[in-house]
């Protein structure tokens, strides 16, 4: 399966000629890569994928796929592979017509159509399903027959528009490895828009996180996580500790703290509760000063050490905290 | 308030401007005479024999509309090209149209030489156009139920008859308002004294009103009225193998005249063939050939009917005129009033 | 063995009056909706004519009388026809209005539809005279077409309704999809749209159609000599000749009626789901 490279140009597109829903974004996303558009409702990353799609037209800027300008292109001839949400399967076609929808409006003969219908039911283990309606098949079945109706043509590209959102969590996490693991295979170049953070860290070659209508960051899991750029990015990922005491904020991960002996540590606090959350726990701790930390404590065993009430001291590295633009 | 009626009018007066524009094409359509006709047996024998006979006579074509209501569909087209050249009606929506303007008073003997023959009921001042048959409202009766055959009016009244005595709906049927007006004329001063007829009409309650005419014959044959209100055709239709256990009385009061009568519109652009159809309905064996199907009584003095219609339609100038015609012009002057008091009455 | 009958007391459903009483009322419902046609049929199939009971017996001579008259022979053929064209022509129309509404941004979207609905707010006696007197007026007479275009007037109506509660719930998502993986906006809407909206659409050409063949105050002013619809027929026939012909016409004209609605929901209706 080929891949193809996909480039945001400076695109800004306004609903209503009032709501800017995507402000002059630039993305440049590398053939074969998984790629996630992250953030609250409303930050436009649905807007940008359906940009890609072709599903709605920038108001300014432009759309490579490919190399190829295909900002004008129409949605039909785009060649890309899409899952929705809400699967958005055809109710009244059976699954082997659904998968094989994309090739019949290529053209494709009949007997490779079968072909290819039982490969790609194949590949997302739906075999024998063939012949039942969207209807009669689980939450779970039906995201699959949506993934093998948009991988059976090949595309270039492959867009995700939160696709696991409907799904629960632990059905979500199986095909959170499914899916990965099949683009990893194929080598298709996905974008999958999430709002759901850990998604997006779990699975992503690189990740954009976007408010309000612009990109905050753009940068793999591991760069998104421990080196926010911003204020939004640091509070957006994971638990964070925003640290206002210099010329710039500061941002320290809860791991990042550690708990002894007052006497010894940067500020004197007490803990105000104890989430245990698996092998470890999440302190929420009130220092002297009255500003609240949360700490997060791995241990072995399954009792955390301390309790609320208890007196700690907090101390940490300044090299692990992150300077943040604002 | 602006009644329908007028809101029609203004229309048709938009219609006449625009079709006084196109004479021409008008007279295109010259050969066509559009009347309006009976249907049931009436437009069976109209259809399948004398229609074509006088297409074929006066190389025309008619369209013949049977299909009610006419008066509202000749108010709602133009005056200058009416719907209808020949309007066929009871004598009352003549009446009402004639008010409006849509169909002219008499006829002459020299537009329709057959009008010398008829008798004077057919051309009386009671009468806008000219009658081409008679039926006589009378009273139908059960003759197996036991009930002393009827001779007056007022034995409709008898106590014996209470709920299975049938009469109509005074607002919609002309028959029901030709019976209020006998009331009047029975136990009153005269046709015109509505007072006596109200007070008559009380002592016939409990009495089952009908809308449609071919209701009330029904009713008699399913005997679920034993005594009604009713014209003689409708009665005198069940004989031979058609025999039913009924019978008409003319009352010795009189009975009503329900008549078919004939007009034509003043906008129409084919009088002398609209005429030529009037004298056409009135010749002898035109008059006898429906009469004896539908048991009217002919209007033309000169048919002489077989003599099993002979002896019961109204054939002879004596029997003429035990005819009661009563006067439509006044009675559709006050309509509305007379409407909502028997409404009342019947009511409680 | 022993155990079985305290296995089914629990089963047992307990009397409750609620339940009763809604049984009874749903009888009530029916019998008041079937009983006017259990009399037609009475009246239908008993040889004397007038609505007699008990029947004297059983007859088919309303109904030989019903077939041989080329009058209701040539109205029944017309508001078959007329039926079907307004059928074909509300679904055209109906269909196509509601999904200009339901999806084409139209400005003054709610007004429109109103006014699209508007003949059902209309007394249809009214709609009748008034297109009398306006074909009258632009001179074309009052043909076949004309009546057929009074009755998807206010067919048109049944169509939109319908279909626009199709669309209404109509994930366009699913369009999306078709889009997406390579249907153009035509194949779209045959592949996709049109199937999925058929049932609303098919529902309301079935109300069509049935609009039209029983309709009679739109037909009342509209129909000519010798080119009269059933329903007016039936109406004229009643005022001279009350007998069981028109119980016959009744029951066929239901049975007719019964019959293109069964046909075109197998033609149609239930193939939406069979096929593809």
């Amino acid at each position: 399966m080929s891949s193809a490279a996909i480039k945001l140009d400076q695109v800004t597109k306004t609903f209503d000629g009032k709501v800017i829903a995507v402000d002059g974004v630039t993305l440049d996303i590398e053939a074969g890569e998984f790629f996630s558009l992250l953030g609250p409702s409303g930050c436009g990353k649905t807007t940008s994928l359906r940009m890609i799609a072709g599903f709605e037209q920038p108001d300014s800027g432009r759309v490579h796929v490919g190399g190829q300008d295909i900002t004008d292109v129409p949605v039909h001839k785009r060649d890309m592979g899409m899952v929705f949400q809400s699967y958005a399967l055809f109710p009244h076609r059976t699954v082997a017509e659904n998968v094989a929808f994309g090739l019949r409006m290529r053209d494709v003969p009949k007997p490779e159509i079968a072909r290819r219908v039982a490969s790609a039911l194949a590949q997302v283990a739906l075999t024998g399903l063939e012949a039942r309606k969207p209807g009669q098949l689980s939450g779970g079945q039906q995201q699959r027959v949506a993934l093998a109706r948009a991988l059976v043509i090949e595309p270039r590209v492959l867009l995700c528009d939160e696709p696991l959102g409907a799904l629960d969590r632990k059905l979500r996490q199986q095909m959170q490895f499914e899916l990965k693991e099949l683009q990893r295979r194929l080598g298709v170049t996905l974008v999958f828009v999430t709002h759901d953070q850990e998604e997006a860290l779990a699975m992503s070659d690189r990740i954009a996180v976007m408010n309000q209508g612009k990109v905050e960051q753009i940068g793999s899991p591991t760069e998104i996580y421990e080196k926010p750029r911003t204020r939004f990015v640091a509070d957006f990922i994971g638990e964070i500790n925003l640290l206002d005491d210099g010329p710039k904020p500061r941002a320290l991960r809860p791991e990042k703290i550690r708990l002894g002996p007052a006497a010894e540590a940067r500020l004197a606090g007490t803990i105000e509760t104890a989430n245990f959350v698996g092998g470890a726990t999440l302190y929420r701790v009130r220092a002297a000063d009255n500003r609240a930390f949360l700490v997060r404590e791995t241990h072995a065993g399954e009792r955390a050490p301390r309790a609320a009430g208890d007196a700690v001291g907090l101390s940490w590295n300044d090299t692990d905290t992150v300077s943040l633009e604002g | 308030m602006i009644s329908r009626r007028s809101i029609l009018r203004a229309g048709t007066g938009l219609a006449a401007a625009t079709t006084l524009g196109a004479p021409t094409i008008l007279h295109a359509q010259a050969s066509t005479l559009k009347i309006t006709t009976w249907g049931g047996k009436w437009g069976d024998i109209m259809k399948a024999t004398v229609l074509p006979a006088f297409e074929k006579e006066f190389k025309c074509t008619v369209s013949a509309d049977q299909a009610f209501p006419y008066v509202p569909k000749l108010q709602a087209s133009s005056k200058n090209d009416p719907l209808y050249d020949v309007l066929q009606t009871n004598s009352n929506e003549q009446w009402n149209c004639f008010t409006e303007g849509l169909v002219m008073d008499k006829v002459s003997v020299k537009d329709v030489p057959n009008v010398a023959d008829v008798y004077p009921y057919a051309v009386s001042d009671k009468i806008v156009g000219v009658t081409i048959f008679t039926s006589a409202i009378g009273l139908g009766y059960r003759t197996d139920k036991g009930i002393t055959p009827p001779k007056s009016w007022k034995d409709l009244a008898d106590p014996k008859l209470a709920g299975a005595r049938g009469s109509y709906l005074i607002p919609v049927n002309s028959l029901g308002q030709c019976h209020l007006m006998m009331l009047g004329k029975v136990y009153g001063k005269g046709l015109q004294d509505l007072d006596a007829a109200y007070k008559a009409l009380e002592l016939l309650k409990p009495i089952k009103l009908v809308d449609f005419t071919g209701q009330m014959e029904k009713m008699l044959l399913s005997a679920e009225v034993n005594e009604g209100v009713i014209h003689d055709s409708g009665v005198y239709r069940y004989e031979g193998d058609n025999r039913q256990p009924v019978d008409f009385c003319s009352p010795t009061e009189g009975v009503v005249a329900l008549e078919q009568v004939l007009s034509v519109t003043p906008g129409s652009k084919v009088k002398q063939l609209a005429y030529a159809y009037m004298d056409y309905m009135l010749r002898p064996d035109v008059q006898k050939l429906l009469a004896e199907a539908v048991w009217y009584s002919p209007a033309n003095k000169k048919v002489k009917l077989a003599e099993k219609y002979d002896t019961k339609l109204l054939t002879t100038p004596e029997k003429v005129a035990t005819l009661i015609q009563p006067d439509w012009k006044w009675y559709n002057a006050r309509k509305e009033d007379i409407d909502g008091r028997v409404t009342k009455i019947l009511k409680s | 063995m022993s155990t079985t009958p305290a296995r089914l007391s629990p089963n047992r459903v307990p009397f409750d009056a609620g339940r009763a009483a809604y049984i009874g009322l749903n009888l009530v419902l029916l019998a008041f909706l079937l009983l006017p046609i259990a009399i037609v049929l009475v009246f239908a199939f008993n040889p004397m004519p007038y609505i007699s009971f008990p029947p004297v017996g059983i007859s088919l001579r309303w109904f030989d009388k019903f077939f041989s008259s080329s009058d209701f022979m040539n109205a029944l053929w017309l508001s078959l026809w007329v039926a079907g064209c307004v059928l074909v022509l509300a679904v055209l129309i109906g269909g196509a209005c509601a999904l200009a509404l339901a999806r084409g941004n139209l400005p003054g979207r709610s007004f429109l539809t109103a006014f699209f609905m508007s003949p059902l707010m209309l007394p249809a006696i009214l709609t009748g005279l008034a297109l009398f007197q306006s074909y009258l007026l632009v001179g074309i007479g009052r043909p076949v077409w004309g009546l057929i275009m009074a009755h998807t007037l206010v067919a048109v109506p049944y169509v939109l309704r319908t279909t626009l509660a199709v669309l209404h719930n109509f994930d366009r998502r699913i369009e999306e999809a078709a889009a997406v993986l390579g249907a153009s906006p035509t194949r779209v809407f045959f592949e996709v749209t049109l199937p999925l909206i058929r049932p609303g659409v098919f529902a309301g050409g079935v109300f069509a159609f049935i609009v039209s063949f029983d309709q009679f105050p739109v037909s009342l002013f509209l129909v000519v000599p010798k080119g009269e619809t059933l329903p007016v027929v039936l109406f004229n026939y009643m005022k001279f000749d009350l007998d069981g012909a028109i119980a016959a016409a009744s029951m066929v004209s239901i049975l007719l009626a019964i019959a293109v609605v069964l046909v075109l929901e197998r033609l149609i209706g239930l193939k939406a789901y069979v096929k593809l």
